[in-house]
C-alpha cells in the first residue's frame, strides 16, 4: 500500500526552521536557544528600550499576572544579551555568531499575516571588523538558498532601540517587494550592557519572522493555519 | 502623521519634485509611507515617522529638512515680524522642574474671527477641525514646527498671573472639547494628583501641563486679550499623566516623544507674527522661564569609524556633503569631524548615531553585499540537536508534527490585558495534541491515513518555570514527556539508523524544491469506497485509470487502492474515493451520480462491482 503512509509528515516551519539552522551552521554560526518566559533586562533593559518610553509601546506585550518584571518574550532578541552575557563572563574574546529560532509572542489581534505566536530567526555577529555590508552579505546569502538566486535584498531606513544604523529590510520574490524584518549594527548600549567592549567589537544582528519566509516559499494564504494542529498543513 | 505636499512646498523656493518622487526618496532615506492621498490639488501622505526621530519630524518642517536633505534642494528663509518693545504685566512661576521652559506672551484687543481660506484649507488637508482663527493658528503652528501651543482668555484668569505646578489631590479640571461620555455628549472633567503638573491662575487649574486645556479659560468668539503659551514638559512625566487619564492628544505625542526646550524661541515668533496677521492686537513682550538651558551636544567621528562600521570606502568629500545636507555645522580637527548636533535632533547622541545618517543620506543601495571574512566554528546547540533527534525519531516512527496554541483558557501562568479570551499559558502539550487528533482523525479520509498519528515538541509553562516537553499520540492514547527524557530513549533507536539523526547530515535540500501549498476547501467532504471483482491479469492500475477518468473533478483524493484479495481465478480491488468542493457543500445525491456513473463504466467491461 502506500509507502508514504509509514513516515510521518513534518510541520512546514519546521522545513524552513531546519533549513535556516543548516544555512546559518554552514556560515559558522552557533545554534543557541533561550527561554519563551522572560524577564525585562533581557527583553527590553538590557537591549536599550528605555523604560516609560513610547518605543515599549512599538511591541505589545504579554506581562505576566502575579510575577513582576516577567513577560513573553516579543523577540528572540533576548537570546543575543543571554549568550554574550555568558560570553563575556566567560573570558572569551570575539569573534563569534550565533543563530536562534524561537516562539515570540505580541499582544495584537490576529488576522491573516498576524498571530499573537510566531517564530523569529534571530542572527548576531559581532568581531573586529564585522561590517554592515557583512550584514547584507549574510542576508543575502541565506535568502538566495532558500528562495532561489533570482531574489533581490533592499535596506530601508528603520528604528529599534538595540541597533544602529537601524534598517528594515525586503526582497524581491518572484518580481515584488515583500518587507521581511529588521536588522542593523548592535548599538554600542547593548554591547556594553553585556560587558563586551564596543570601542573594539562591532557587529550586526537581524530578527526577521519565519511565518513570512514560509509564507512566500510555499505561497501559503494565510499563516493561522500553522497553528490549528490541522494534518492538512503538512503538505511537503 | 499627515503631511500636505502643497505645504511642505511653502518651505522651498524651487518646485519640488513630483509626489512619488518625494515619497520614494522618504521611503528610502527617512521613514515608511504608509498611504498616500490625493486632496483636490493636494497630496497627502501618511508618514510612519520612526520613534527616534519623534524629537524633530512630527512636523512640516521636520519633514521639509528632511526632504532638504535627501533631494538636496534649500529651504527658504523664513523672517518673522518682529514687534516693539511693550512691557508687560504677565508674571510667569514655574514651581516644579517638571516644566523645562514656559515662555508666555499677552496679545491685547485681539479679534476672535472665523479662520481665512487657505488656514482651513491646511488643516482640513490633515484632518483638522477649524474653530477660529486663534485656536487654528496655535494648531496650525504645532503640525507646522512641531511644538505644542495653548491660548488664554486672558479676562478668565484670576489675574495675569500663571503657575505652574503640581495639582493638589482631588482637584479638578473641566476640559475643553466634547466627547461621547455614555448617551450624552459632554466635557469631560477629570480628577488630578499630586504628580500631574498643570497650568494654573491663582484660584485653580487652566489646563493639565502638556496634555489639555480646561474650559475655564477657553478662548471663544468674545475673547479679546490672549496669552499664549509655548512651553516644554518632561516627556516622562507627561507620558504618565496622559496615559494614567486616558488622553490622548497630538500635544501629548509631541511632549512624550521629548522635543527641545530650544524649539520654544522659534515658536514664539512665528505663532505671535501668525495671530498678530489673523487677528491683530498689540502684542507685549514675551516672559521666558528657562531655568536650566539646554547645552549644545558636540560628536567627533572619524571617517574611519563611519567606513569600518559601514564595510564601505565613503570619501571625507561624501561625509561632508552629508553633513552640509542635514545642515549641521561641523570642523575638522586632527582628522575627525566634530560635530554640533542641531537642538531639536535629541536622538542623535554617539558616532554611532552619524554613521545612520551618512548611510540613509547617502543610500542603502550604496551597501556591498560581502560575506564576513572571518573564519567561525558552527556549533550544535544541546537542545536543539535532541529537539532534532525527537522530531526525527517521530517522523520515523510514523507521526506527523502539529504545532498547537500556547495560549489555553486554563493554566498557571496567565497574562495580563490579553487581546484574546485564552489568558493562561499551556501545562502540558497533552490537551492541545488531543484537539488536534480528533480533528485529524475526522478528515482522515481526506489525508489518506489510515491511522491518525501526531505529535508535538514545544515549550509548557507551570509554576516553577518552563520547560520543553515532547507529545505523542493515536486513538490508543497520548503520551507526553519531557524532551531530555525522550531524548535518552531516541538516541538509542537512532543509533542503528546511521546517520539520521545528524543534523549535518540532513541538507535544506526540502527547501529547494519548487513546492506550493494547496489551501483545503472549508466544505465538508464526502468519502466513497468501490469494489470490483476483475479476471486476475488486469492489473490494478487499469482498474484505477477507469475510475479516475470517470470520477469528475470533485475528486480531493483518490482513487487510492487500499484492499485487494485473489478468489478463483478472480481478483477483488477496493478503491477509496474522496470528494470535495471549493465551492460549496457536496449532497449525497451529487456524489450518488458520480459513483453510478463509475459503476456503470466498469460494469461495460463486465466486471462485476460488489
Amino acid at each position: 500500500m502506500n509507502e508514504e503512509n509509514q513516515k510521518g509528515k513534518e510541520h512546514p516551519l519546521s522545513i524552513v526552521i531546519n533549513s535556516a539552522v543548516m544555512i546559518f551552521t554552514d556560515l559558522g554560526f552557533e545554534v543557541v536557544v533561550g527561554p519563551e518566559l522572560e524577564d525585562v533586562w533581557h527583553n527590553f533593559d538590557a537591549l536599550n528600550v528605555p523604560k516609560d518610553h513610547p518605543a515599549r509601546d512599538m511591541q505589545d506585550t504579554f506581562y505576566i499576572k502575579g510575577e513582576e518584571g516577567k513577560v513573553l518574550r516579543t523577540h528572540t532578541s533576548n537570546v543575543q544579551i543571554r549568550y554574550m552575557e555568558d560570553f563575556a563572563k566567560s573570558g572569551k574574546k570575539p569573534p563569534f555568531a550565533i543563530i536562534s529560532v524561537g516562539k515570540c509572542f505580541r499582544n495584537e489581534a490576529t488576522d491573516a499575516t498576524h498571530e499573537m505566536q510566531f517564530y523569529q530567526i534571530e542572527g548576531l555577529m559581532i568581531g573586529e571588523n564585522i561590517s554592515m555590508a557583512n550584514l547584507k552579505g549574510v542576508l543575502s546569502h541565506f535568502y538566495k538558498e532558500v528562495l532561489g538566486e533570482d531574489t533581490n535584498l533592499r535596506f530601508r531606513p528603520s528604528f529599534f532601540p538595540f541597533v544602529e544604523p537601524a534598517i528594515e529590510f525586503d526582497l524581491t520574490y518572484k518580481g515584488k517587494w515583500i518587507e521581511m524584518g529588521g536588522a542593523g549594527m548592535v548599538h554600542p548600549k547593548v554591547l556594553e550592557n553585556c560587558g563586551i567592549d564596543s570601542e573594539k567589537y562591532q557587529g550586526f544582528a537581524f530578527g526577521p519572522g519565519l511565518e513570512r519566509l514560509m509564507v512566500i516559499k510555499y505561497v501559503m494564504p494565510d499563516i493561522r493555519d500553522a497553528y490549528h494542529g490541522d494534518l492538512r498543513f503538512n503538505q511537503f | 502623521m499627515k503631511v500636505s505636499y502643497s505645504w511642505l512646498q511653502n518651505y522651498f523656493e524651487e518646485k519640488l519634485p513630483e509626489s512619488e518622487k518625494i515619497s520614494e526618496g522618504i521611503i528610502f532615506h527617512s521613514f515608511e509611507i504608509e498611504e498616500t492621498e490625493k486632496m483636490g490639488n493636494d497630496v497627502v501622505f501618511d508618514i510612519k515617522v520612526l520613534p527616534d526621530r519623534a524629537h524633530d519630524c512630527l512636523s512640516h518642517w521636520g519633514i521639509a529638512k528632511e526632504i532638504s536633505a535627501i533631494f538636496d534642494l534649500k529651504i527658504k528663509d523664513k523672517k518673522y515680524k518682529i514687534f516693539e518693545p511693550k512691557p508687560t504685566e504677565l508674571e510667569i512661576k514655574i514651581e516644579d522642574e517638571k516644566c523645562l521652559r514656559y515662555m508666555g506672551r499677552m496679545v491685547k484687543n485681539v479679534e476672535v474671527s472665523e479662520s481665512p481660506a487657505w488656514l482651513k484649507e491646511k488643516l482640513n488637508a490633515i484632518g483638522q477641525k477649524s474653530i477660529n482663527n486663534i485656536v487654528d493658528a496655535a494648531n496650525f503652528m504645532m503640525f507646522d514646527l512641531g511644538q505644542p501651543i495653548h491660548c488664554f482668555d486672558l479676562d478668565k484668569l484670576e489675574s495675569a498671573k500663571i503657575i505652574v505646578r503640581n495639582a493638589i489631590a482631588g482637584e479638578e479640571i473641566n476640559l475643553l472639547g466634547i466627547e461621547k461620555i455614555g448617551n450624552l455628549q459632554k466635557s469631560r472633567s477629570v480628577l488630578l494628583s499630586q504628580n500631574d503638573l498643570v497650568i494654573a491662575d491663582e484660584k485653580g487649574p487652566l489646563a493639565i501641563a502638556g496634555i489639555k486645556g480646561g474650559t475655564k479659560a477657553e478662548v471663544d468668539n468674545n475673547t479679546k486679550n490672549i496669552v499664549i503659551e509655548v512651553a516644554n514638559f518632561n516627556s516622562v512625566t507627561t507620558r504618565k499623566t496622559a496615559k494614567k487619564l486616558n488622553i490622548l492628544t497630538d500635544a501629548v505625542k509631541r511632549y512624550e516623544n521629548e522635543i527641545s526646550p530650544e524649539l520654544c524661541t522659534k515658536v514664539m515668533d512665528a505663532i505671535t507674527d501668525l495671530v498678530f496677521e489673523l487677528g491683530g492686537g498689540e502684542v507685549e513682550d514675551t516672559i521666558d522661564k528657562y531655568p536650566k538651558k539646554v547645552e549644545q551636544k558636540k560628536v567627533s567621528v572619524s571617517i574611519n569609524y563611519i567606513n569600518k562600521r559601514l564595510g564601505a570606502s565613503f570619501s571625507k568629500a561624501e561625509m561632508e556633503s552629508v553633513w552640509k545636507k542635514l545642515n549641521f555645522t561641523y570642523i575638522v580637527k586632527d582628522g575627525d569631524f566634530e560635530i554640533e548636533i542641531p537642538y531639536l535632533r535629541i536622538d542623535l547622541t554617539g558616532p554611532h548615531d552619524l554613521v545612520e545618517e551618512v548611510i540613509r543620506i547617502l543610500g542603502y543601495d550604496r551597501l556591498e553585499e560581502k560575506l564576513p571574512e572571518i573564519k567561525l566554528e558552527s556549533k550544535m546547540n544541546e537542545t536543539y540537536s535532541k529537539m532534532f533527534l525527537a522530531r526525527n525519531k517521530l517522523l520515523g516512527e510514523g507521526y506527523s508534527e502539529v504545532m498547537t496554541y500556547t495560549f489555553r483558557d486554563k493554566g498557571e501562568v496567565e497574562v495580563l490585558a490579553s487581546a484574546s479570551d485564552k489568558k493562561f499559558l499551556r501545562t502540558n502539550l497533552s490537551d492541545g495534541l488531543r484537539e488536534s487528533l480528533k480533528l485529524n482523525q475526522l478528515n482522515a479520509p481526506l489525508l489518506g491515513m489510515k491511522e491518525i498519528k501526531i505529535f508535538e515538541i514545544g515549550t509548557i509553562f507551570k509554576k516553577g518555570g518552563e520547560e520543553m516537553c515532547v507529545a505523542y499520540g493515536d486513538k490508543k492514547g497520548i503520551k507526553e514527556m519531557k524532551l531530555n527524557e525522550y531524548a535518552e530513549s531516541a538516541k538509542l533507536f537512532l543509533n542503528g539508523l546511521a546517520g539520521v539523526g545528524d543534523p549535518e547530515n540532513r541538507g535544506p535540500e526540502k527547501m529547494t524544491l519548487p513546492m506550493k501549498f494547496k489551501m483545503w476547501s472549508l466544505f465538508p467532504f464526502i468519502a466513497r469506497d468501490i469494489a470490483v471483482w476483475v479476471p486476475e491479469n488486469i492489473l490494478s492500475e487499469e482498474v484505477e485509470k477507469i475510475i479516475k477518468e470517470n470520477a469528475g473533478d470533485m475528486v480531493v483524493r483518490g482513487p487510492e487502492l487500499f484492499d485487494e484479495f485473489k478468489k478463483e481465478g478472480q481478483i477483488s480491488y477496493a478503491f477509496r474515493l474522496v470528494f470535495q468542493s471549493f465551492e460549496s457543500t457536496l449532497t449525497d445525491q451529487e456524489i450518488n451520480d458520480v459513483m453510478t456513473k463509475v459503476s456503470d463504466k466498469l460494469k461495460e467491461r463486465d466486471w462485476q462491482v460488489r
